[in-house]
C-alpha cells in the first residue's frame, strides 16, 4: 500500500476496497470482537489518563458534534466542563494541593478521569423514556433513537449522573451512544481506540471487570492502595436498584471528587410509593367528600 | 458524628470505599459543578399539573355528586363539563412543551411501566376519552337516552382515572434523580392530590354560587377546607424531609421560597382556611364575596405549590451539594 496507511490485515481480505474498513477491526486494537447479544462497554482507569482530550475530540470527530464551549471556564484545564448533548466524553480535571514530596517522581498528585454515560443496568433514562426512543441495543448499550424522540425531556432529570441532555439545535435528547455505528462494523468505539494510555479501554463487560480487579490488585501492590471500582456490582455507583454501570471507572479519591454520587439510586423506585400514597389520600378525600354529603342540598 | 453519617438518610446502606479513601463526605464538590442536570418542565407542565388536577378531582367529585340523586344533577352537569374542559384545554398545554410537538402521540408508542410520563399519558389519553363520554351524557342525554345511559356508565372509571390524574405528576416528579422532588415522594403526592381536590372543589363551588345554589357550594367549600387542611399536613411533611435531608435552600429561599410561602401556603392554604372558618362562625351573614374570594385563593395559590415545587426541583438539581446529600447511601 502506497504511503502504508492501510491496515496489513487489509491483505486477508483483497476482494474488498483496500481503503475500507477491516472486518472486526475491534480485534486488532481493542483484542475482542463485536458481535451482537453480547454486553459491551468501558473501563476507564482514572490512573493512567493524561488529560490529553483526545477521547473528547475523537468523539466530537466521529458523531459529528458540534463545539459548544468555546470559552475558558477557569477551573484547571476543564474548558468542556460537563456531559451534555454535543459532549459524549468529558475529562475532569482536579488539581489537588501541591505534589506531595513523598511521591516518587514524575506524578502530578491531579485527579483526571474521562466521563461519559454510564449505560446503566437497569438505564434510569431508558425506565423513564414514554416513547421507546430510548433503547438497549444488541450490544446492551442505551441509545436514543433521534427519529422517535419528541423531547418530553423526562430522561434529563431521570439520570442519577446528569448525563442525558435537551440539544437546543433539534430539541432532542443526545448522549453517548457507545458508537453504536462503530459496533455494528466491528469497530472499537471511537474515544477507546484514540485513547493513547488505554485509560478507556473497550470490551465485552465482564471481561473488563475481571481486568479491573486485577488491576486494583496490580495497584495495590505498586503501593497506590486507594484504587477502587466504581460501577461494578455492590460497589459504589452501582446502587439503590442499579445493577450495574457497563461503562465503569477506577478511580482514587471520593467519587464526588469527580463529580460521581457515591450511592446512586434507580429514580423509577419511587414511583409506587408516591403514587400509591396519592390514591390512599384520594381515596381519604373521597369518603370525607361522602360524609359531607357533596351533591345534597 | 461523621459528615457520612449526618448526611446518609435513615434505612440506607452507604458503599463501601478503601480505607485509604477519605471515608466521611465534607461537602467536596466538583468545581461546584451541578452533579444532575436539571429538568426542561416549566409554567407550562406546573399549568397542566394543575388542570388536569382540578378536571381529574372533578370527576371524582361528579361520581360522587351523583350518588344524592336528582338534587345533584346540576353539580354533576358542571363537574363533567369542568372535567371535559381541563382534559382538553389541559394536554395542549402539555404538548406545547414537548421540544417536537408534532411527535406527541409517539407518546402512545408504547406502554412503559416503570415510566410515570408513560403511564400518565395513557392515563391522560383514557381520561380525556372517559370524561368526553361522560359529558356526552349531558349534553345529549335529555334527547338521547342512550347518550345518558353511557354518560352514566364512564363515570365510575372517569372517577377512578380522575384521582389518578390528581396525584401521577408527584409520582412523575418523584421518579427522577432530582434531589428535592425524589426526596419526597409520598408527601408530594399527598400535597398534590389534596391540592387538586380543593381546586375542584373550590372552583365548583364558585360555579354552584354563580348558579345559585349556595347551600350546595358550602359542602363543597367545606371539602374544599378538609382537603386545604390535609394539603397542609402533607406540605408539612414533605418540608420536613426537605429540611432533614439538609436540601430545603432552593424551595425556602428567594423568589422560589416567596412564591412557595407567599403563594402556595399564605395565599393558597392559610388565607382560604381562615376565610372558610371564619364563614362557618358568622354563618349566612358573611356574604357571597368572602368565600368566592376564599375559592379563587385555593385555585390560584394550588397553581402556585406546583409551580414553586417545580421550580424548586430545577435549583436543586443545580445545587451539587444536595445531589451528593441525597446520594450518600442508597436502599438495597
Amino acid at each position: 500500500m502506497a504511503g502504508g496507511l492501510a491496515h496489513p490485515r487489509t491483505l486477508e481480505y483483497t476482494d474488498r476496497d483496500p481503503q475500507g474498513p477491516v472486518p472486526q477491526e475491534a480485534e486488532l486494537t481493542a483484542g475482542h470482537r463485536v458481535e451482537s447479544g453480547r454486553s459491551y462497554g468501558f473501563f476507564t482507569d482514572t490512573t493512567l489518563c493524561i488529560g490529553c482530550k483526545a477521547c473528547e475530540v475523537a468523539c466530537k470527530e466521529w458523531n459529528n458534534l458540534p463545539a459548544d464551549q468555546p470559552g475558558l471556564t477557569g477551573q484547571s484545564y476543564d474548558n468542556t466542563g460537563r456531559l451534555g448533548a454535543h459532549s459524549w466524553r468529558h475529562v475532569t480535571f482536579l488539581e489537588r494541593g501541591a505534589r506531595a514530596t513523598s511521591m516518587p517522581p514524575f506524578q502530578s498528585n491531579w485527579l483526571m478521569m474521562s466521563d461519559v454515560c454510564k449505560h446503566c443496568d437497569p438505564a434510569p433514562c431508558l425506565e423513564a423514556c414514554p416513547t421507546g426512543a430510548l433503547f438497549r441495543t444488541e450490544f446492551d448499550t442505551v441509545v436514543v433513537q433521534q427519529d422517535i424522540c419528541n423531547g418530553c425531556g423526562y430522561c434529563v432529570p431521570a439520570c442519577p449522573f446528569g448525563v442525558v441532555e435537551l440539544a437546543k439545535e433539534d430539541g432532542k435528547a443526545h448522549k453517548c451512544t457507545l458508537c453504536y455505528d462503530r459496533l455494528k462494523g466491528g469497530l472499537e468505539p471511537a474515544c477507546a481506540k484514540s485513547c493513547p494510555t488505554d485509560s478507556i479501554q473497550f470490551g465485552p463487560v465482564e471481561a473488563l471487570q475481571q481486568r479491573a480487579a486485577a488491576r486494583v490488585e496490580e495497584l495495590e501492590a505498586q503501593g497506590q492502595t486507594a484504587a477502587y471500582l466504581y460501577g461494578t456490582p455492590g460497589g459504589p455507583g452501582a446502587t439503590g436498584g442499579i445493577r450495574r454501570l457497563n461503562a465503569f471507572f477506577l478511580l482514587t479519591d471520593r467519587p464526588e471528587r469527580y463529580n460521581l454520587p457515591p450511592a446512586p439510586s434507580r429514580p423509577s423506585r419511587n414511583a409506587r410509593p408516591s403514587f400509591l400514597a396519592g390514591l390512599a389520600t384520594m381515596a381519604g378525600l373521597a369518603v370525607a367528600a361522602a360524609l359531607i354529603g357533596v351533591g345534597r342540598r | 458524628m461523621s459528615a457520612t453519617l449526618q448526611h446518609r438518610r435513615p434505612g440506607t446502606e452507604a458503599p463501601r470505599l478503601p480505607d485509604a479513601v477519605q471515608q466521611d463526605w465534607h461537602g467536596e464538590t466538583y468545581h461546584g459543578r451541578p452533579a444532575v442536570k436539571a429538568s426542561s418542565f416549566d409554567w407550562r407542565v406546573s399549568t397542566y399539573i394543575v388542570i388536569l388536577g382540578v378536571a381529574g378531582s372533578a370527576q371524582l367529585i361528579a361520581a360522587l355528586a351523583r350518588r344524592a340523586g336528582p338534587e345533584a344533577r346540576g353539580l354533576v352537569r358542571r363537574a363533567r363539563l369542568l372535567a371535559l374542559g381541563g382534559s382538553m384545554v389541559g394536554p395542549l398545554v402539555l404538548v406545547q412543551h414537548l421540544k417536537t410537538p408534532s411527535r406527541w402521540f409517539n407518546m402512545l408508542r408504547i406502554v412503559r411501566p416503570t415510566s410515570p410520563m408513560s403511564l400518565g399519558s395513557w392515563l391522560l389519553t383514557g381520561f380525556g376519552l372517559l370524561s368526553g363520554l361522560s359529558a356526552l351524557g349531558e349534553l345529549l342525554g335529555r334527547r338521547w337516552r342512550f347518550a345518558r345511559r353511557v354518560g352514566d356508565a364512564a363515570q365510575g372509571p372517569a372517577a377512578l382515572a380522575g384521582a389518578g390524574m390528581s396525584v401521577y405528576t408527584a409520582a412523575l416528579l418523584s421518579s427522577t434523580s432530582t434531589p428535592l422532588w425524589a426526596a419526597a415522594p409520598a408527601p408530594l403526592a399527598a400535597q398534590f392530590g389534596t391540592s387538586s381536590m380543593a381546586g375542584a372543589a373550590s372552583a365548583l363551588a364558585l360555579m354552584q354560587r354563580a348558579a345559585g345554589e349556595e347551600r350546595s357550594a358550602r359542602r363543597l367549600e367545606a371539602l374544599a377546607t378538609l382537603a386545604l387542611a390535609a394539603e397542609w399536613l402533607a406540605g408539612r411533611e414533605a418540608e420536613r424531609r426537605w429540611r432533614r435531608a439538609g436540601i430545603a435552600a432552593p424551595i425556602e429561599r428567594g423568589t422560589t421560597g416567596a412564591l412557595h410561602h407567599g403563594g402556595g401556603k399564605a395565599l393558597g392554604v392559610v388565607a382560604p382556611l381562615a376565610a372558610h372558618g371564619l364563614g362557618r362562625v358568622v354563618g349566612g351573614r358573611v356574604g357571597p364575596l368572602l368565600p368566592e374570594l376564599a375559592s379563587l385563593a385555593v385555585l390560584l395559590g394550588g397553581a402556585a405549590m406546583r409551580h414553586a415545587v417545580l421550580r424548586a426541583g430545577n435549583e436543586s438539581a443545580c445545587r451539587p451539594q444536595d445531589a451528593f446529600r441525597v446520594t450518600q447511601g442508597a436502599r438495597r
